[in-house]
């Protein structure tokens, strides 16, 4: 089949398409449970790319595309983007999301303690081999011992602490109406962004991209030394306002994580020297998006950041949607322009010849 | 009466896709666009069922527009069938019902992406150009936040310069497609990548163009009859693309905008790169409009053109 093909594109793309599902295995409710309770991390950051919290959405999304994630971030987007916004949800705060991992590279202890919760940082990485014949009992609770004593359900921020003791400025809580706040998915992103808009951006950007922009920074582009104040894995109530009572509800449960690095020497001009705070926070659980996300948005920060760290070109680049598409928009046919490109070639070769024999012997 | 009774009956998407919030936002940034031609006009450019960089700006546009009378052509490279083309058109009809053509004359909406057909669009109608790259500043600064600055101040003179240093090297402007042009006498102007074949019917057109970038959330017009005209030296005339001697193969046409298609021994042959009006021409049309550029090459406008092509 011709790429542009006379009469014929419909049916080609019906076809194509076709083609594709044919390839891919059987979808159904059970395989799409399935992918959502052994694949958590993939769901989570499907849905914080994608910016709509919606786990079974987010399977059906991974198993539609056979697991292409920048397909499925777009199907989400696409999907989010017809749906109404109905109500603004209360602030989450640190103070009442029920926290299962939290920990802090600053200091050795920290007030209500390091709690290390679900992990695999100081697992062997080692290939499970024997679940090839025979099932692992995962999921269970089995294995599982309980701590002698709880840790708290909803440690402050360790950053309290350093405000506490004035090492960084404090937090300007002023009243703001839900309505006021910027909302990226409503109003295009502008330069310089407003805070909102950059820790939205942040929130819903790509993974890959966030990691190769800030471990750039974290390898040296860039003058930001910055040391994770804290990691937090949390379960935090969606609160909503009922419109008629005014009584807060809880319309369910997400799962959310937050960052924070600090930096020393970020001064504010006419003040002493204080710390200061990178910050990123997104639905689910994505660990290393957060700590390269929270670095970027120190490093963007600094009065003069460096080239590849100005906030224009870390929010703009980390796109998951915008980046992914543009990419495979390659292949699509460009031969008007290419043929626009050769007409101005050839006039610039002539003129070349005509230059290298000036008299016109070679004619 | 129930509630179920006021309510309208459950859609799982509503009329031409976007809802009611997106099209009204979309259609005062178009307002806006008009009234300020050539200014680019930020939008929020939602999500849409197509990959991003693939005609969803045009395609925002092209639903906040299309309405039940209308008439809707998509072209892509200026072909009808080219596989994208086709997408956009079967999802625009899937989404309203609305009727589809391939006649550029009997459009109401034409969206395109890097052609303008060949022949006058009328004032009835409305071109949607899907573009990539809305800020014509942006190969000379890649900042946003400073080719909005410089927007402002109309200081365009790196982009004169871009020019003249390319005439400096190569003694010729290797400017290509989506030539630089500044529209209604103030604002520099991205024309998207049409070929320059096209720039000059942007000129004093009856028709709405409406440029709409999806990915880059920018959206710009040129209203009807408003001047469009190129970056130029009053001593280096711009230049369409030089096709004389290219002639389409099936028809015989010389003058119109042509694909090079590559054959074996470092030849090539010729054919009309709009391809419904190459058909019309093929079956002898009745509706075969008045074209942009005569059979011998010269534009309509009388003296726009100061390069060949007058």
């Amino acid at each position: 089949m011709a790429y542009v093909a006379a009469r014929g594109g419909e049916g080609a793309i019906q076809n194509a398409e076709a083609l594709y599902r044919a390839l891919n295995g059987p979808l159904d409710a059970e395989f799409m449970g399935r992918l959502e309770q052994t694949l958590p991390y993939l769901i989570d950051r499907v849905m914080g790319e994608g910016s709509l919290y919606a786990p079974e959405l987010a399977a059906l999304a991974i198993a539609q595309t056979g697991g292409d994630l920048y397909e499925a971030v777009l199907l989400l987007r696409a999907y989010r983007s017809t749906q109404p916004r109905l109500a603004y949800a209360e602030p989450v705060s640190a103070e009442t999301m029920l926290t299962v991992r939290r920990i802090s590279a600053a200091f050795k202890d920290i007030p209500g303690g390091q709690i290390l919760g679900p992990t695999l940082d100081y697992s062997h990485r080692v290939l499970r081999l024997e679940a090839l014949s025979s099932p692992l009992p995962d999921g269970a609770r089995a294995g599982v011992r309980e701590a002698d004593a709880p840790a708290p359900p909803s440690p402050r921020p360790v950053a309290d602490w350093h405000r506490e003791t004035g090492l960084m400025a404090p937090l300007r809580n002023e009243p703001i109406t839900p309505a006021e706040i910027p909302d990226l998915t409503r109003e295009p992103l502008m330069f310089p962004a407003s805070r909102s808009h950059r820790l939205q951006a942040l929130s819903r950007a790509d993974t890959g991209g966030v990691l190769a922009l800030g471990y750039a920074n974290m390898r040296g582009y860039g003058g930001i030394h910055p040391t994770v104040n804290e990691v937090r894995l949390a379960l935090a109530e969606v609160e909503l306002k009922h419109p008629v009572t005014g009584a807060v509800f809880s319309a369910g449960r997400v799962r959310y994580s937050q960052a924070e690095v600090v930096t020393e020497f970020g001064e504010q001009e006419g003040q002493k020297p204080s710390l200061s705070l990178g910050f990123a926070a997104t639905l689910g659980w994505n660990e290393v998006k957060l700590i390269a996300a929270s670095m970027l948005d120190s490093a963007m920060s600094l009065p003069e950041p460096h080239p590849a760290h100005t906030e224009e070109f870390v929010l703009m680049h980390t796109e998951p949607v915008e980046a992914s598409g543009f990419c495979i928009h390659y292949k699509l046919p460009h031969y008007v322009t290419f043929s626009s490109a050769l007409d101005t070639l050839r006039k610039a070769r002539a003129n070349a010849d005509e230059a290298e024999d000036p008299v016109g012997v070679g004619k | 009466m129930s509630l179920a009774d006021l309510t309208f009956p459950r859609q799982d998407y509503s009329y031409a896709f976007l809802d009611a919030f997106a099209k009204r936002e979309l259609r005062r940034s178009i307002l806006k666009a008009i009234a300020i031609p050539g200014y680019q006009v930020p939008y929020a450019s939602r999500e849409v069922p197509m990959a991003r960089g693939w005609g969803t700006g045009g395609l925002q546009v092209s639903l906040a527009l299309v309405g039940p009378d209308d008439t809707v052509k998509v072209i892509d490279q200026g072909d009808d069938d080219s596989v994208n083309a086709a997408n956009l058109r079967r999802f625009i009809a899937r989404m309203t019902g609305v009727k589809t053509t391939t006649d550029a004359l009997s459009a109401t909406l034409i969206q395109s992406r890097h052609r303008i057909p060949e022949e006058i669009l009328g004032e009835h109608q409305v071109l949607v150009l899907q573009v990539p790259f809305p800020e014509p500043l942006y190969q000379v600064e890649t900042s946003f936040a400073k080719t909005k600055e410089m927007h402002a101040d109309a200081e365009y003179s790196p982009m004169w310069l871009s020019i003249y240093e390319s005439l400096v090297r190569y003694n010729t402007n290797t400017h290509g497609a989506d030539y630089p042009v500044v529209v209604n006498g103030r604002y520099l102007m991205a024309p998207s990548p049409i070929p320059r074949w096209d720039n000059p019917k942007l000129h004093m057109a009856a028709h709405l163009t409406l440029l709409s970038a999806g990915r880059e959330k920018r959206l710009y017009a040129v209203p009807p009859y408003t001047e469009v005209r190129p970056l130029e030296f009053e001593d280096v005339p711009f230049e369409v693309e030089d096709q004389r001697g290219w002639t389409d193969e099936s028809t015989g046409t010389r003058n119109k905008f042509m694909n090079e298609i590559p054959l074996e021994g470092g030849l090539s042959r010729y054919e009309l790169s709009d391809s419904d009006y190459k058909r019309k021409l093929e079956t002898q049309d009745p509706k075969l409009g008045t074209t942009y550029y005569n059979h011998n090459g010269r534009f309509y406008i009388e003296g726009y053109l100061r390069g060949r092509n007058r």
